[in-house]
């Protein structure tokens, strides 16, 4: 008993380590976000101070305002988010189940886009988009952020599909389900789990996204990311500002964990009752 | 009764590779018929069902159902349902949705398919575990699940693959009994795959026995018993397996281990041959083939006793093994009658 105490002890103790240096950072920022610019340069940092709501006042309606940069970033990421799940589920389908000419290529093609520098390819497309006039444009940033959502996120999911035993599809087959119906009745919703994580890592890579932001978007596409890069300029860095701006850019994302954290359980719980419903 | 479910498979070769899972195999199965296909692991009959199926394609040669050439047909275009030997049922339904699918499939509506759903699972004896899922079935009732399943549709055809292999031995032999009185009730086709000679002998009417890739001998699981077309057929059914000894057949006697007994199917003929005697069939005489006991293995109600014969171990089935002790020479003999008797280079039966 006394053991079992013991052992319950050092688990808290070391979950909690590890969630302190996770969450530092961003109490910090929080705290700081609520700071006078003064208190934020003060040394040694102050612990009591007057909160003031002034830095999101600004950043909400000021004159720096990242309300529009927040909606810019949402729609791109919704609509790479959007186009990448539309396409990288049937492709890893069929990638992890039929039998095609070529699909080992066409497979290790996928792989090797996730090989490059993107650093490497800023410049090819910058020239590429220019050329099509897609620079500064939402169409043109979300095909980019497809560029490389899309093998990540065919990737991914088609570890989720190779998990699922073959004798579903030939059940569901037999069943008279044919191919589609198969893929939408039996093999999707075995699968909801994989759609979730992946909708959630395909997002916040665009969400967080800064270095093609920077470089391909402009005036009228200014993802929030490269808005918050605007308070630290040459003469002084606004501190406090940028601590607001970010936690306001966070929001979404925290949501978005929050309400699939579910399905992210789920999946996991879901695979399973596979294995024991197997037996 | 619809008196359909015939299947005639004729020269059927199946090639993964290099390596060729079926010699040109000719099957033919009876409407109404629980038929077993028997054999080793590896030896094409799981192979054979799932070209039944529609599931794997063949190399060459054709499958009939009812006369028709489905041997090129989808799986869902040839009415036939299959039991897998995982069940496969679908995670993420209950019981009722996944016994319901394949009618959801041909567009039965709703009250129509929930009335078949119930009917199915009464058959099988899992009529209140409806609004389960899957996962929270145990394996038994998944197996009923998986086979209610089957015959919602009311197939002509039933295919199951090893299905009782993921029981435990006392559920295995209520649910082949069970199997055997729904198939009668139903009055289908069952197609039935399995390794355990046992098995095949208790629920089918006829069956295949498949060695290496082809059908060795098709007959009621009696007449492979009694008449087993090879040494190889011989050992594999019936447990303990049949005692398989080196002899010289001459005028109507075997010589086999320093001993002369009659035969009864010698047929004129005189060599080298392969003498089967089923440890049934073998027994302690005052005179024969001189044998040493080498283990006693009691059963409560029998005994099987392992012996030497002239460097081999052979083995022989008692109602008493009382008088017997460990290392006590004995003399065994046989029933002219119950040799069995294969040409020692082709194996075959003379």
């Amino acid at each position: 008993m006394k053991r079992h105490a013991l052992r319950h002890a050092m688990l808290w103790l070391v979950a909690g380590l590890l969630l302190a240096v996770w969450a530092f950072p961003v109490l910090w920022g929080l705290l700081t976000s609520f700071k006078s610019e003064r208190d934020v340069l003060a040394y040694p940092p102050v612990w009591l101070f007057e909160p003031t709501l002034a830095n999101y006042r600004e950043v909400l309606f000021g004159a720096s305002s990242i309300l529009p940069n927040l909606w810019s970033s949402m729609v791109v990421s919704c609509s790479a988010t959007l186009l990448t799940m539309l396409f990288a589920v049937p492709a890893a389908y069929a990638l992890a189940r039929l039998n095609y000419p070529a699909k080992r290529a066409s497979g290790f093609y996928v792989l090797a886009t996730q090989m490059l520098p993107p650093m490497g390819l800023i410049i090819p497309y910058y020239l590429v988009l220019q050329k099509i006039g897609g620079l500064d444009t939402y169409s043109g940033l979300t095909a980019l952020y497809l560029s490389f959502s899309l093998p990540f996120a065919i990737w991914l999911m088609v570890s989720y599909f190779e998990d699922i035993p073959y004798e579903m599809e030939e059940a569901a087959l037999l069943d008279r389900a044919g191919r589609l119906r198969t893929l939408w009745y039996v093999i999707l919703p075995q699968v909801r789990g994989g759609i979730a994580v992946t909708t959630i890592f395909v997002f916040l890579n665009a969400w967080n996204e800064f270095l093609f932001a920077v470089v391909l978007g402009g005036n009228k596409v200014r993802p929030v990311t490269v808005a918050m890069f605007n308070f630290i300029s040459v003469e002084q860095t606004q501190w406090a500002r940028l601590a607001a701006g970010a936690m306001l850019a966070m929001a979404p994302v925290i949501l978005i964990g929050l309400a699939a954290q579910r399905h992210i359980v789920k999946g996991l719980t879901v695979g399973a009752v596979k294995g024991g419903g197997r037996r | 009764m619809k008196q359909s479910g015939n299947v005639r498979m004729e020269g059927v070769v199946k090639q993964h590779g290099s390596f060729t899972a079926l010699h040109g195999l000719d099957l033919e199965i009876r409407p109404g018929e629980f038929f077993a296909l028997l054999g080793p692991s590896g030896s094409g009959k799981t192979t054979t069902l799932r070209i039944l199926a529609g599931l794997e394609s063949v190399n060459a040669g054709r499958v009939l159902l009812d006369n028709a050439d489905v041997t090129h047909a989808e799986p869902g275009a040839r009415d036939v349902a299959m039991v897998f030997q995982s069940y496969a049922l679908y995670p993420h339904m209950t019981v009722a949705e996944n016994i319901g699918f394949p009618l959801k499939m041909i567009g039965t509506p709703a009250a129509a398919r929930s009335a078949a759903v119930q009917d199915a699972a009464a058959k099988v004896g899992i009529a209140h575990l409806l609004s389960r899922r899957p996962g929270q079935l145990s394996g038994g009732q998944q197996q009923r699940c998986a086979l209610a399943r089957a015959i919602v549709r009311q197939p002509r055809l039933f295919l199951l693959d090893e299905p009782l292999s993921n029981l435990d031995a006392k559920l295995r032999i209520e649910t082949r009994a069970e199997l055997r009185r729904l198939q009668r009730s139903l009055g289908v086709t069952m197609v039935y795959v399995t390794h355990d000679q046992e098995e095949a002998m208790t629920v089918a009417d006829r069956m295949a026995v498949f060695m290496e890739g082809r059908v060795v001998q098709v007959g009621t699981p009696k007449s492979i018993f009694q008449r087993p077309a090879s040494a190889a057929v011989a050992s594999f059914i019936g447990t303990p397996p049949m005692n398989m000894l080196p002899a010289r057949l001459e005028a109507g006697m075997v010589e086999v281990a320093g001993a002369r007994l009659p035969v009864a199917e010698a047929g004129g003929q005189s060599g080298a041959v392969t003498l089967g005697v089923r440890p049934g069939d073998l027994r302690i005489a005052p005179d024969g083939m001189p044998a040493t006991v080498e283990f006693i293995e009691d059963l409560g109600d029998s005994a099987v006793v392992l012996l030497q014969l002239a460097g081999q171990q052979v083995k022989l089935r008692a109602a008493n093994a009382q008088a017997l002790t460990e290392g006590q020479p004995v003399f065994l003999r046989f029933d002219p009658a119950a040799a069995h008797l294969f040409d020692s280079a082709s194996g075959l039966r003379l």
